[in-house]
Parts: C-alpha cells; structure tokens; sequence
C-alpha cells in the first residue's frame, strides 16, 4: 500500500533538523544528564554532576542545554524540585519537610524560588489548595 | 505575575467537538455558558484541572476559517500538547480511529506525532526527551 504522501508541515521538519548544529550524540548526552535530574533531584546536585554525565564541559554542558531545551540546567533542576514540592505540599506535608524532601538545604532559597515559579509563597500555595478542598 | 489561563482552538461544531476532546483525548469540561447562538465551552487536563484551559471556539468569523483551512492543507499543527508517552498515547488513539498525519518520529529534544482534531485542525502532540 503507498504511504501518504508528507504534508508541507512535515517537509519543513526535516529540513530545519537536518540544517540543525547538534550532533545525534549531543542530544543523547544531554539526556543522559536529564534523567540524572530526574532520578537524584531530591538530593545535592552539582552542576560539574551533571556536566560528567553529559561528557561535556561546564561551559558547553550549560550552553548545549539551554540551546536544546530553552532554559539552563539549573532552572531545569528548580522547576523539577518546585513540581515535586507542590505534589508534596497539596498532600498537607510540612513546608520544612518540603523543602527538604525536594533537595533544598535553606528555607529561605526554597521559599523564593517557590514564589518565583507559582506566584505564591508555599504557605500561600498549601493554604488554597486546602481550601479549595473544603 | 501575568499567567496563562485560556488559549482557543477554532471549531466547527463544538459538540462535536467537546465529544472529541473529552472522551476522546480525555480532557475535563470545565466552562460551558451560554453565549447567543453558542457557548463558552472550555476544557482542562485531568492532572491540572486549575491550569490552563483550551476554549472550544465557534469558527463564525470568515478570514478566521481561511486561515484554519490554509493551515490544515499545509499540515501544519494549530497548538500542541504535551503527552508522558507518545507511543501509548498513539496507540491509544489509533484504537479509537483517530487519524494521524505524522506518526511518532524524533524532532531534536521531542518527539511529536500530528492528529487529526475532526474539528478542522491538526494538533500536535510532543513528548520532551
């Protein structure tokens, strides 16, 4: 049977990605360093930690990421931990726990990167979700 | 903080429509409120029930029905969503008889597959690799 033929949509497709500058084992390499996020986020990362599991510099890791995924590594990491700690905080678990459980070590850091990503402080956020229960 | 709350697929027939999103691709209805001749008529996902909803939008504005058919001749997707398994997902929907116009392929960091929506669009699905 003839397969379809490709709309101009998928045309352009493969004619951006083939002009584009990663290697194919660039985007593996990246990945790898995702599922590493992924996998330890709760704990203390590092960002030579995952600049060794891309098999890259600092430097390259860092602008590669960015250029494949539109944000930095550690922005990656942060929106990660924030999503975790939502989960966590919509369960009723402390705000200290939280924080901690989601690889931060400072309440402080936690809180304003909380408020950076959702609008609201984490006592706010737990408190309408609370009452959005009731 | 400015936020996203509600972005607008262009429709023929939004109950048909709303079958299609909802039983379908699985999405919630959230809004349907009476509006003259049609409804403001939105959906969610399931797992962010309070984030972003897509309006289910009468097409009754020609120039707007041109451009929906212009981008449907050329196959090109009017919005995306974000899928966990792209694979499954397409399975799931092949069962269904839902039509796609790319089957899942690699795209840099994604992977994507495009649907037909039966609403006159084609709609991308793309999961983050």
């Amino acid at each position: 049977m003839p397969s379809k033929p490709k709309t101009f949509y998928e045309m352009e497709l493969e004619r951006v990605y083939q002009k584009t500058s990663f290697r194919p084992e660039h985007y593996l390499q990246i990945r790898q360093s995702k599922a590493f996020m992924k996998k330890y986020h709760t704990e203390r990362i590092e960002l030579n930690d995952l600049a060794a599991v891309a098999f890259m510099s600092k430097f390259h890791y860092v602008r590669t990421f960015q250029r494949m995924y539109g944000l930095t590594p550690r922005h990656y990491l942060r929106d990660l931990r924030i999503a975790k700690a939502k989960t966590l905080l919509r369960q009723g678990i402390s705000i200290t726990q939280t924080c901690f459980d989601v690889g931060y070590e400072s309440l402080p850091t936690f809180s304003t990167a909380f408020k950076k990503c959702t609008g609201l402080t984490p006592r706010a956020y737990q408190k309408r979700h609370q009452s959005n229960l009731e | 903080m400015i936020k996203i709350s509600v972005t607008s697929i262009p429709v023929e027939d939004q109950e048909k429509a709303l079958d299609f999103y909802t039983r379908v691709l699985g999405f919630i209805k959230k809004h349907e409120i009476p509006l003259g001749e049609h409804k403001w008529l939105t959906v969610v996902s399931p797992q962010e029930q309070s984030g972003v909803e897509l309006l289910l939008e009468p097409m009754a504005f020609e120039p707007a029905r041109l451009y929906q058919q212009s981008l449907k001749e050329a196959g090109i997707p009017w919005t995306s969503f974000a899928v966990d398994d792209l694979e499954g997902q397409y399975q799931r929907l092949c069962d269904l008889g839902v039509e796609f116009s790319i089957a899942p392929r690699e795209a840099g960091s994604v992977k994507i597959a495009v649907l037909d929506n039966t609403c006159g669009n084609y709609i991308q699905l793309m999961q983050e690799l």
